[in-house]
């Protein structure tokens, strides 16, 4: 096992104003600090720093310390979970003004549990971690047919589609779901992503599912990844 | 290659049983096909330890990846392989590693008088007339021999008599010269014997579990149990756990009857032993209640269950009812009628039934609880007029299973745990232990987080663990997975060759299960309004063996943190409930008043369920509830 570390950007020194110190908003996240990091983050914007530059030298390294964490099961859910709502409390501010700059999201994502399983506990997890991530994010919420799947990633235009499952019994709606994007013509134009506590490697290979996240953290790389790979194959 | 192998699997006990399959089939189910009984705890799908063999000779594939992960590079060197995961490609022998059956099961029963331990009249429905009825003998006023014996109980009509009745009736009423005992239920005549068979009348009451199946058989004239018997529940070879079991059956009429004759032959089993046991006539068993989570209950009577696993989980029935034996295929008792007590919901089945009638919850004045530990757990809340019930998916932790070393309640478990300057075990049966029960690890648990050995949040206190005491620092082990373990037991104390510990994935499994039931608790309390201090008992029950620790599972926050004089261990609730109705049927009828007045609370739905979890999976004293409190996802 590698102990996860604080991964300090580089060249952060060089980006705030002299005698700034990231320090205390790393540890606020860190510690899931929402009210404090809402704070941090309106001062660092009063002071003028680029948004872009807050969000990677001031949020991210707490946030990413906790996810490598978190995938290493150092940590469980309850401690990810504060330390993604110190993040979003953090992203709030900063989105608009990216928003502004003309920043696009890393993504598109449609994301929902699917038929006959009512659980959200999962899937409302892994969606803030990929807001987090710089995704845009429409959540369907649970028990969601396949049709209202489909509809939601044609009108956004989704890079990629997550079905979750928490029962061993309605997993297998993971695999109906992708047979009807298939049956609709719209396999091909979206990546699709599964997850859920009964799922493995084996069953996303063996529906067709582009891949499979073992957490809430794998989901967000695996989502990043596809996002490059898609981007390389265009360029 | 050849299209099929041989396999041959060696016991512990080194009973060899050899099968032939096709090549490439799953060493599981070459098991299944010779009949033995591998448990498969997380349904085939190589999460769990609980299928594991040995390789002794012969050729196998490399370990898959889940055989690394369960089993661990050493084990998988030394030949240990996965049976969900391993096929068989060539002639081979293998172990069915143990420990694949756990003697002596200790599964809570009780004993003694039904009647006396409940204070309820003996009403049990069944009555047995001795009467000597007219043959009939005038051929120009002609009656018959059935209106005869209705004559002379006085009663109105045949009812639904069954038709074999009839057809032995002729040789049955001139065998003693008219005299006969005439059995009815509710009025319904069930039986019909020569002569006086009055002291014979005996019931049956069934808890059917996911995990195990109880039973006890009670003398209905005094209300005696004469014999109590249980065993695990034997489809846990198709899925140990409800959701896995659920999904073998979906959609697959095969399965479902693989899953239900596994149910009867258990049952019909049973009933033969205690009848043995007491010497009695299974004839002479009029009556039969069973309880069972929705699940069991609708595999047992044969009705698809695929619903109940699919939102809204809703069953195909939650009605009372009675059946003749033969509906269910018990031709063991052919006399007697099978009542089964209603279902609340999917998730809330008739084995809550069973423990509401037990705990009488619905006649306090005051608010009480009834925390029902299984695989499921339910919670049920309220007083007189007012009763809740959610089911919270606790999985099988509590029970042992999908614990590194995790065993069920028999000889050789860990029950009890006790840290000072070192940790001692108290074992069942006194043996060298070789793992630990739902009751020991809540225990344990405890004691780490007494101890300092465990952070609130559920952390191992690695890094600063030389400021525990050293014979605990020394048991706080990095372990193979870098990630913590808590040496209980070591090598040389324990019944197999390792150490018996805890790993940082068995502690969160434990707060995923205890979490679940804690959270279905705070949830009852907020939608019903109901501060800690409004509950005048929590009342825990689960076949958790003869021993659980109350202050231990208040201190893990399984439950409220109530006064401990306010909590009560009522063991087998549901089992419990099914004998008060079987010996009465006022008892019985009372479950089909208390089914219409509870209301269910689907958890899963619920839009603040994520959050009262969150709080719910953290240990008393976690700095992160207050954080969690305060920054609710909006």
């Amino acid at each position: 096992m590698t102990t996860p570390t604080l991964k300090i950007p580089e060249g952060w020194e060089g980006r705030a104003p002299d005698g700034w110190d990231w320090v205390p908003l790393w540890e606020a996240i860190e510690q899931g600090g929402h009210i404090f990091t809402d704070e941090f983050v309106r001062g660092a914007i009063d002071a003028g720093i680029n948004p872009r530059v807050i969000l990677d030298d001031g949020l991210f390294p707490g946030f990413n310390l906790q996810g490598d964490r978190f995938t290493e099961q150092i940590i469980f859910i309850p401690e990810m979970l504060i330390t993604a709502r110190a993040m979003k409390a953090g992203l709030a501010l900063i989105r608009p003004l990216l928003a502004a700059n003309d920043e696009k999201p890393l993504g598109i994502f449609v994301m929902g549990t699917v038929l006959g399983d009512m659980h959200d506990i999962g899937q409302s997890i892994v969606t803030i971690m990929l807001e987090n991530a710089g995704f845009e994010i429409t959540n369907l919420g649970t028990d969601v047919h396949p049709d209202r799947f489909i509809e939601t990633a044609m009108e956004q235009k989704a890079d990629l589609v997550g079905f979750s499952a928490l029962l061993s019994t309605t997993v297998y709606y993971q695999k109906v779901t992708i047979e009807e994007f298939e049956k609709a013509g719209h396999r091909g134009k979206v990546n699709i992503l599964i997850g859920g506590a009964p799922t493995t490697q084996e069953w996303a290979n063996e529906i067709g599912a582009d891949g499979w996240g073992k957490d809430a953290i794998a989901a967000v790389n695996l989502a990043k990844d596809l996002i490059a790979k898609n981007r390389e194959a265009w360029a | 290659m050849s299209e099929t192998v041989n396999v041959t699997f060696v016991a512990d006990d080194d009973v060899r049983t050899a099968v032939t399959v096709a090549t490439g089939s799953h060493l599981l189910d070459a098991s299944r096909e010779a009949e033995l009984e591998v448990i498969a705890t997380c349904g085939g799908r190589g999460r769990c330890r609980s299928c594991r063999t040995k390789v002794l000779r012969g050729a196998v594939p490399p370990p898959t990846i889940m055989d690394e992960v369960q089993l661990g590079p050493d084990e998988v060197h030394e030949g240990f392989r996965l049976s969900c995961q391993t096929r068989a490609i060539a002639d081979c022998e293998i172990m069915l590693a143990p420990p694949t059956s756990e003697g002596g099961h200790k599964l809570l029963g009780s004993e003694g008088d039904i009647t006396g331990r409940t204070g309820i009249d003996l009403d049990s429905g069944v009555v047995k007339h001795l009467v000597t009825a007219k043959i009939p003998t005038e051929e120009h006023e002609q009656t018959s021999d059935i209106e005869e014996i209705l004559t002379a109980i006085g009663g109105d009509g045949p009812g639904t008599m069954a038709m074999d009745l009839l057809r032995d009736l002729p040789e049955v009423l001139r065998k003693e010269k008219g005299t006969v005992t005439v059995t009815t239920f509710n009025g319904t005549i069930i039986d019909i014997e020569p002569g006086d068979t009055t002291a014979h009348k005996y019931g049956l009451a069934f808890d059917i579990g996911t995990t195990s199946i109880v039973g006890s058989l009670v003398d209905l004239n005094t209300g005696e149990q004469l014999a109590a018997m249980g065993d695990v529940n034997p489809q846990a070879v198709y899925g140990g756990d409800l959701m896995s079991r659920l999904a073998f059956a979906q959609f697959s009429p095969q399965s479902l009857r693989k899953l239900r004759s596994r149910v009867v032959k258990a049952v019909s089993d049973q009933i033969k032993e205690g009848c043995d046991e007491a010497g009695i006539d299974p004839a002479h068993v009029y009556k039969v209640v069973v309880v069972g989570n929705t699940a069991m209950h609708h595999i047992f009577l044969g009705i698809d269950p695929t619903y109940v696993g699919l939102a809204p989980y809703s069953p195909t029935m939650r009605n009372a009812i009675e059946l003749p034996s033969a509906e269910l295929l018990l031709k063991v008792i052919p006399r007697a009628r099978v009542c089964f007590l209603p279902i609340v919901a999917g998730f809330v089945g008739a084995d809550t039934m069973g423990a509401v009638l037990a705990t009488r919850i619905d006649e306090s004045d005051e608010i009480r609880v009834v925390v029902d530990i299984g695989t499921n757990g339910e919670v049920v809340m309220g007083r007189r007029g007012k009763l809740m019930a959610c089911s919270a998916p606790a999985g099988p932790a509590l029970e042992g299973a999908q614990i590194r070393h995790g065993m069920r309640g028999a000889v050789g478990a860990i029950e009890k745990v006790e840290i000072g300057d070192d940790v001692t075990c108290d074992v069942i049966g006194n043996a060298p232990p070789i793992g630990i029960c739902g009751s020991g690890l809540i225990d344990a648990v405890a004691k780490m987080l007494d101890a300092g050995v465990l952070h609130p949040s559920g952390r191992f206190h690695l890094k600063d663990r030389e400021t525990l005491p050293p014979k605990l620092a020394m048991r706080l082990i990095a372990g193979g997975t870098g990630k913590g373990e808590f040496v209980l037991a070591r090598a040389d104390e324990s019944g197999k060759d390792e150490d018996i510990t805890l790993t940082q994935v068995d502690i969160r499994q434990l707060q995923l299960a205890k979490g679940a039931i804690y959270a279905g608790v705070l949830m009852l309390q907020r939608i019903m309004e109901v501060p800690d201090d409004d509950i005048a008992e929590v009342q825990m029950a689960g076949g958790f063996g003869n021993y659980i620790n109350i202050e231990s599972a208040v201190r893990i926050h399984l439950l409220p943190a109530l006064p401990l004089e306010k909590i009560t261990y009522v063991g087998n609730a549901a089992a419990l409930g099914a004998q008060m109705a079987l010996v009465s049927e006022r008892e019985r009828n009372r479950a089909n008043d208390i089914a219409r007045e509870i209301e269910h609370v689907s958890l899963a739905a619920r839009p603040d369920f994520q959050d009262i979890f969150m709080e719910a999976l953290c240990f008393p004293g976690d700095e992160n509830v207050e954080l969690l409190a305060s920054a609710q996802t909006g």
